[in-house]
């Protein structure tokens, strides 16, 4: 053993994270300008960084999620994106992506880290473990 | 055998650990994990981050 690092999730890659929707069967909306939420700011959990309560409802792609009446709406700033979505229980979300949209962010760190990985001619193996998803990468 | 092992809890939580790997060619092997998924929030060191690759040097008899 040599190290192990912890890391925070910064999404980068539209590629990957429209991969992400594919392996959960989403369907990544391009150039949907608008996501459906509640409508109405109630202040009931802190706004992402970066976002105001008017630029709420609005986004530069967004994704759909099957039997969900919200929508995830994912926010270019910069070189990065944010995603943004209403977790209140009527709009089904979180059952289906995980508390803070973590089975999401899960889908696309796999595709993400199998793209750069491939790219450096690593041998990539998927296992699913207790509660999430190991890869291990060997040459 | 070198590996690099990644875990992504179903919270989306990532952590990346190095196998195999001896002194600092571990932290080089793994940076493109780094950068491409964002900040690194933290970071151990294990034992083998310490010890360093052993150069053996061989003696051929030339002669006699």
């Amino acid at each position: 053993m040599s190290h192990i690092s912890k890391m925070e999730l910064e999404i980068t890659s539209l590629l990957d994270l429209k991969e992400a929707c594919q392996r959960l069967g989403l369907t990544f909306c391009e150039n949907q300008k608008t996501y459906k939420w509640y409508g109405t700011w109630v202040g009931d959990s802190p706004l992402p960084e970066g976002i105001t309560t008017e630029e709420l409802g609005k986004c530069s792609h967004a994704i759909k999620v099957p039997e969900c009446a919200y929508e995830i709406g994912v926010v270019q700033r910069g070189s990065k994106y944010i995603l943004l979505w209403d977790s209140w229980s009527s709009g089904g979300l979180e059952l289906k992506i995980g508390k803070d949209a973590g089975i999401l962010k899960q889908a696309y760190s796999v595709q993400r880290i199998k793209r750069e990985a491939m790219l450096k001619r690593y041998r990539i193996s998927e296992q699913k473990i207790e509660k999430g998803i190991r890869l291990v990468l060997c040459r | 055998m070198k590996e690099i092992i990644i875990e992504i809890s179903d919270d989306g939580e990532i952590s990346i650990e190095t196998k195999g790997f001896k002194g600092k060619t571990c932290i080089e092997e793994a940076k493109f994990l780094r950068d491409v998924l964002g900040t690194e929030l933290s970071r151990k060191l294990t034992p083998a981050y310490y010890e360093q690759e052993i150069n053996h040097k061989k003696h051929l008899q030339l002669c006699g």
